[in-house]
């Protein structure tokens, strides 16, 4: 084969040849070694805003009760101002569905306040209403379902991220660097849950964080806060006397889409088996 | 080995190495601290200010509504809820000026922030109070076409307290209220007039005047919550029930505008700053609320004298001491011409 | 602030974010044109690793090909990022577990690599030019050489053997490069459209049968305006590995969708509403039917043995008809999979705007301008063999 004509080298070629091939492994060596340099420093807990807050000693968790929520949409209201939301129909880091099961009909009719009807019921895009579209028709059950990020302990939108820009704290919950994210929307796409949206202005994706800003200042997410019914409620899921721990506890709860292998967080009462 | 493949293996290493600069020189000193990710952003994150501030801030200032609330049926619904988010109340925050995205979004939130005073009750109330079909049974719910007649919902209910009994109106009012009322109403024609028309300046007419308000100045004098040396000694004397009849009685008397001779310059300021009045005082000085008074054609020197023994402390109302607090002697002279100057109905 | 965002009408139940469809026509074309990279270097493989002789009057065209749309592959992405001037991010701190990540990486390393080769499957006409040229164009080919001029016995068995080596190595590289573009869609649980262990297998497959036909429609075009014969030799065993690819790739789609019909998971009847809705003329008429037409003619002309002009427009026929089916296939799969609504319960229907960042008319200009560059390209390194220089041997010749 004529590719092995080199087998007799001068000293000096052999030794060029020596040279070059370390130099390929020392570059390799020295990249995988830039690429890990990173880790293992000590993890040391981030000062949050000057806060004694201790991210290893929380484990955040979500409660919805189904059966409490009156779709008055306040949730959604006080999302959008706390998070400093996009203000129109198609972007939400937290929404309500309404299902509706007419009589005889065996699939629910579904709606949220997204829905043409409901926007004209509000007034504008800006603000949210649900209209009484259904209050003259013969209806077996309705329920309204909260949606909001079920902050994942196996979130698929973090696992698809390019660049690490957006990641699980150990307090568990996702959040996005809105400063590094490069707008490739990949993660939009691998969320179950369609919770992710995207900030066209700003070129980031965006999505429910629970308000961290709230929570590690010992506040209720925003959501909770102006719930009326509690139909949404948030606790520590590492002490058993929180509200979300006694909810869990007392109740059966279940979680959206769990075959997907998510682990969601966020648990929900009072489903029923058409909620997607 | 040929002189150009050594110099390709040479370029190549210099691209590895230009690599791990670039890596070292470029990515985030913060970076992999925590995890995969830039590790300054966590704190980025949690600096945020929280735009709905709770119920306690609102306190400080609003104590007595305060109350009001934390003893009423609405003690689950929080004051933002309803009101909207109070960042920016009472004072705004400057913007800040990272022009980051995080900060840009971040400050874009205060946009949208408006702390309000709900101009239309019924759209309101029915976001939670419409009957519809998901809501749980517990929930009270309305069908609006038939419960509301028309009429906003404040002017029944106290949203702070929404249940009727503790919105501190009369139940309704008899025929024969009306005629007892008359009766003892004696005692105030000196002053309020006969026909419950003042011919005094500083005295002002009942005629007309909100049934629920009449109801509640009495008890008010009785209790000693609101002093006057003449009103102070009669209502000592008087009951609930004649209480609820006088009030019944000067409601339906027929009102007449007092009038104004101050000059249009003057009544026109008076209308530019009665704009903060007219979510509880009406938009043309009638209250759509029993428990507040209409304005409209009351006495000029007794509307003057009511703001400033609001300023003094004289008068108390937690919302009423926060409007008057930064009117000064022209603006009230104004206000008072301008609601004088109103006709009644 | 309007014109950013276009909101798709919808059917059914969809989340109420999903009403802007994140995956525009942009997303379209970049496996189309990573596609066009890996076909073209099948080809230019089966004559440098494979050493089917027949293909060597478009080897090193074929390479030039894949370099051209391979420089011009990460721009789609570039316009569709919020923040393309963080793009080096997925260099810098690549997240291991991002099937996007991995396009840095892929994409840099095929780059280099088929660079390289085209720099040592040209290295003795670039040393040639060196010395012929004048002024700046001198300087650029003496650059091209790293300053040494020396063509020998030794030289060229060491130029032959690199460019073996990286031939195998890009086999890896190019194919790597459009499965993990399969990978990227049909390792997301989330969308039923996408999750398909088949999907990197079917862009693959795929990939190489709209490579073969852009080069055969190149090959004919340029031959047209050279104004030289075409090899026939060359053209019927360009139409054989059409023929047999597309075949294979036909079966592998229909074995997906077979899948995912009969296994009737929830929300089976959204899924064909979708095919019967929104893309139905993409995947009954422009794919399938596509397919199926360039199929049987390439039948008939393998077949029936046809020669000279007969065989040259029929196997240009069914390649404009691959690409415009493959063209299809991607359309199916990015907007197909994003108008079936994650709530299996609705559909969108997406229509790309013309005069947008992410609109058709910057598709019209990213897909024009690997034309340019490989005009380009075949201007500085002139691809085709003339001057009787391949009988003498003077290309570096693979024998096995």
């Amino acid at each position: 084969m004529k590719w092995k004509i080199s087998k007799h080298q001068p000293g000096r070629r052999r030794f060029m040849r020596l040279l070059g091939r370390a130099m390929v492994f020392a570059g390799a060596a020295l990249f995988s070694v830039g690429l890990m340099g990173r880790r293992g420093l000590a993890a040391a807990i981030p000062a949050l805003a000057g806060t004694n807050y201790d991210w290893t000693k929380h484990r955040w968790g979500f409660g919805v009760d189904a059966t409490r929520c009156i779709g008055c949409l306040r949730c959604v209201e006080a999302c959008k101002t706390e998070n400093g939301v996009v203000r129109d129909a198609h972007h939400f880091r937290t929404w309500v569905e309404r299902y509706v099961y007419l009589k005889g009909e065996r699939k629910p009719q579904v709606d949220s306040q997204s829905d043409p009807g409901n926007i004209a019921a509000s007034g504008s895009e800006t603000e949210f209403r649900f209209d009484n579209r259904y209050q003259d028709a013969k209806i077996d059950k309705a329920f309204f379902v909260p949606k909001l990020c079920n902050q994942c302990e196996h979130p698929p939108c973090v696992q698809v991220c390019p660049v690490g820009a957006t990641f699980r704290t150990p307090d568990g919950v996702v959040l996005i660097d809105h400063d590094y994210c490069i707008g490739c929307q990949y993660c939009v796409q691998a969320c179950p849950y369609g919770v992710r949206l995207f900030n066209h202005a700003h070129g980031v994706t965006d999505k429910c964080t629970w308000c961290y800003h709230r929570i590690t200042r010992g506040l209720q997410p925003a959501c909770v806060e102006v719930c009326p019914t509690n139909a949404r409620l948030f606790g520590d899921q590492n002490d058993p006397e929180s509200v979300i721990s006694k909810f869990i506890r007392e109740n059966r709860t279940r979680v959206l889409k769990p075959e997907m292998g998510t682990s969601p967080n966020v648990f929900y009462i009072g489903l029923d088996k058409e909620v997607m | 080995m040929p002189k150009h493949i050594v110099r390709l293996i040479f370029l190549i290493g210099i691209l590895g190495v230009a690599i791990i600069a670039a890596r070292v020189i470029f990515v985030d000193k913060s970076f992999g601290i925590y995890g995969h990710y830039r590790g300054d952003a966590v704190a980025e994150i949690a600096s945020d200010t929280p735009i709905y501030q709770g119920a306690a801030s609102c306190q400080s200032c609003h104590e007595e509504r305060h109350s009001m609330w934390l003893k009423g049926a609405h003690k689950v619904v929080t004051c933002e809820t309803c009101h909207g988010a109070s960042a920016k109340h009472p004072t705004t925050k400057p913007a800040p000026v990272d022009p980051r995205p995080h900060a840009r979004i971040a400050a874009e939130r205060l946009d949208h922030v408006k702390l309000l005073i709900p101009p239309d009750s019924v759209k309101l109330c029915t976001l939670c109070h419409e009957k519809m079909p998901g809501r749980p049974a517990l929930q009270r719910q309305i069908e609006v076409s038939s419960h509301t007649g028309g009429q906003q919902c404040i002017v029944c209910h106290n949203p702070h307290s929404p249940k009727l009994a503790a919105a501190g109106v009369p139940k309704a009012a008899k025929p024969s209220d009306v005629s007892a009322g008359r009766k003892k109403s004696a005692a105030c024609a000196g002053c309020h007039g006969a026909e419950g028309l003042s011919p005094n300046p500083a005295w002002p007419s009942l005629a007309g005047q909100q049934r629920g308000y009449l109801d509640s100045a009495l008890q008010a004098y009785k209790a000693g919550k609101r002093r006057d040396p003449m009103m102070t000694n009669l209502a000592k004397d008087l009951s609930e029930a004649d209480m609820t009849e006088l009030a019944a009685f000067y409601a339906g008397l027929r009102c007449q505008s007092a009038g104004t001779s101050a000059a249009a310059s003057v009544v026109s300021a008076g209308k530019a700053k009665a704009a903060a009045c007219v979510a509880c005082h009406g938009a043309e000085g009638v209250s759509s609320n029993p428990a507040w008074p209409s304005l409209a054609g009351l006495q000029e020197t007794y509307l003057v004298n009511a703001l400033k023994a609001y300023q003094t402390g004289a008068r108390q109302d937690p919302m009423m001491a926060g409007l008057v607090k930064g009117l000064n002697d022209a603006e009230i002279g104004q206000l008072a011409a301008y609601y004088a100057g109103l006709k009644c109905k | 602030m309007e014109a950013l965002v276009h909101a798709a009408p919808y059917t059914g139940y969809v989340y109420p974010n999903e009403t802007i469809i994140p995956w525009g026509i942009l997303i379209v074309i970049y496996p189309y044109i990573t596609g066009l990279v890996a076909g073209s270097f099948t080809v230019a493989t089966f004559y440098h690793v494979f050493g089917v002789p027949r293909f060597k009057p478009v080897a090193r065209f074929a390479l030039l090909t894949s370099l051209a749309f391979m420089l011009i592959v990460p721009l789609p992405l570039l316009l569709h990022l919020g923040h393309p001037e963080r793009a080096l991010n997925v260099i810098l701190t690549p997240h291991l577990t991002s099937a996007f990540a991995a396009f840095g990486f892929f994409a840099a390393f095929y780059v280099i690599l088929v660079t390289l080769e085209i720099w040592f499957a040209f290295r003795e006409d670039i040393v040639a030019m060196a010395q012929n040229q004048k002024g700046l164009l001198r300087r650029f080919y003496r650059a091209l050489t790293l300053g040494s001029d020396e063509i020998s016995e030794t030289t060229r068995a060491y130029d032959a053997k690199w460019l073996k080596a990286l031939a195998i190595i890009g086999i890896a590289g190019a194919h790597g490069l459009h499965g993990y573009v399969g990978f990227v869609f049909g390792s997301l649980k989330s969308r039923e459209w996408w999750g398909s262990d088949l999907m990197p297998a079917i862009f693959l497959v795929s990939a190489i049968i709209s490579g073969i036909a852009i080069l055969i429609l190149l090959y004919v075009v340029t031959s047209r305006f050279r104004k030289t014969v075409i090899d026939r030799d060359c053209m019927k065993g360009l139409a054989y590995l059409l023929w047999g690819f597309l075949i294979f790739a036909v079966v592998l789609e229909f074995l997906e969708f077979a899948n995912i019909v009969y296994k009737g998971r929830e929300g089976i009847e959204t899924v064909m509403a979708l095919i019967a809705g929104p893309i139905w003329f993409g995947v009954w008429v422009l794919q399938l039917g596509g397919s199926v037409a360039a199929f049987f003619i390439l039948t008939y002309v393998i077949w029936r043995g046809t020669q000279d002009k007969q065989l040259i427009i029929g196997v240009t026929v069914s390649a404009v008809l691959v690409l415009v089916a493959v063209f299809a296939m991607r359309w199916n799969v990015v907007i197909g999979g994003q108008e079936l609504s994650k709530t299996m319960q609705g559909l969108l229907s997406y229509t790309p705007p013309i005069f947008d960042r992410e609109g058709i008319s910057a598709v019209v200009i990213v897909f024009t301008l690997p034309f340019f560059v490989l005009w380009g390209l075949t201007r500085l390194l002139p691809p085709w063999l003339s001057h009787g220089r391949q009988a003498q041997g003077q290309i570096p010749s693979i024998t096995s």
